[in-house]
């Protein structure tokens, strides 16, 4: 299991958002929330702010850092 | 789930492609290597990876690119200076070896133009690298 996990699909999909208008808002590229989505790219604090944001939730219910996951 | 490729994936694509097809004959193709023909490769990938540029440039709408382009951007410098780093203690072996223990003489004009031509082929493989590992981390999602 990665370090750092998230919700960001779940949420998109509850909120009807497409990754390329998460994109959009966020200020990245789709293929970079598609990383983030598969838990393969860890974004930066900013960036992860900006999501949480955007999908209208506090940081930690996006993203759940692990201290036993592989980094 | 498509993924398909952003405006900076299309342009290191293109980039290998322009190195490929310039150097690629340059190596394999001319026994016979020259300043002029050297000065010939930069000028021509320098008009092709122009000619790509704009062309991608111009047929894709968004040309975002953010943090991760970046970390991977900077990936693929660390294995071009890894590359070229290790092709110069390579290359500075091999010439202690024929300066001392070899019958070679290094005060010809071909020697002088063999050498230019290996110190370009180590900077072509250093770029190569670099531009291979960027699309290596693009298809790895990092």
């Amino acid at each position: 299991m990665p370090a750092i996990r998230n919700q960001i699909r779940e949420l998109r999909a509850q909120r009807e958002i497409t990754q390329q208008e998460l994109a959009d808002q966020v200020g990245v590229t789709r293929q970079t929330v598609i990383a983030i989505e598969q838990d393969k790219y860890s974004p930066s604090l900013e960036t992860a702010f900006k999501v949480a944001i955007v999908l209208g939730v506090p940081l930690e219910q996006c993203f759940q850092y692990d201290p036993q996951g592989k980094r | 789930m498509s993924t398909s490729l952003s405006y900076r994936e299309k342009t290191l694509y293109a980039s290998l492609a322009a190195e490929i097809l310039v150097y690629g004959p340059y190596f394999f193709l001319h026994q016979q290597n020259s300043v002029n023909k050297v000065a010939g490769m930069i000028v021509s990938i320098i008009v092709l990876q122009m000619i790509l540029q704009l062309l991608i440039a111009a047929f894709t709408r968004n040309h975002v690119t953010d943090e991760r382009d970046r970390l991977i951007e900077l990936r693929g410098y660390r294995a071009g200076y890894l590359a070229i780093a290790s092709l110069m203690v390579i290359g500075l072996g091999m010439l202690w070896f024929h300066a001392t223990i070899g019958n070679h003489r290094l005060d010809n004009r071909m020697m002088g133009l063999h050498f230019l031509s290996v110190f370009f082929g180590m900077l072509i493989i250093a770029d190569i690298t670099k531009t291979a590992t960027q699309i290596l981390a693009y298809r790895k999602a990092l």
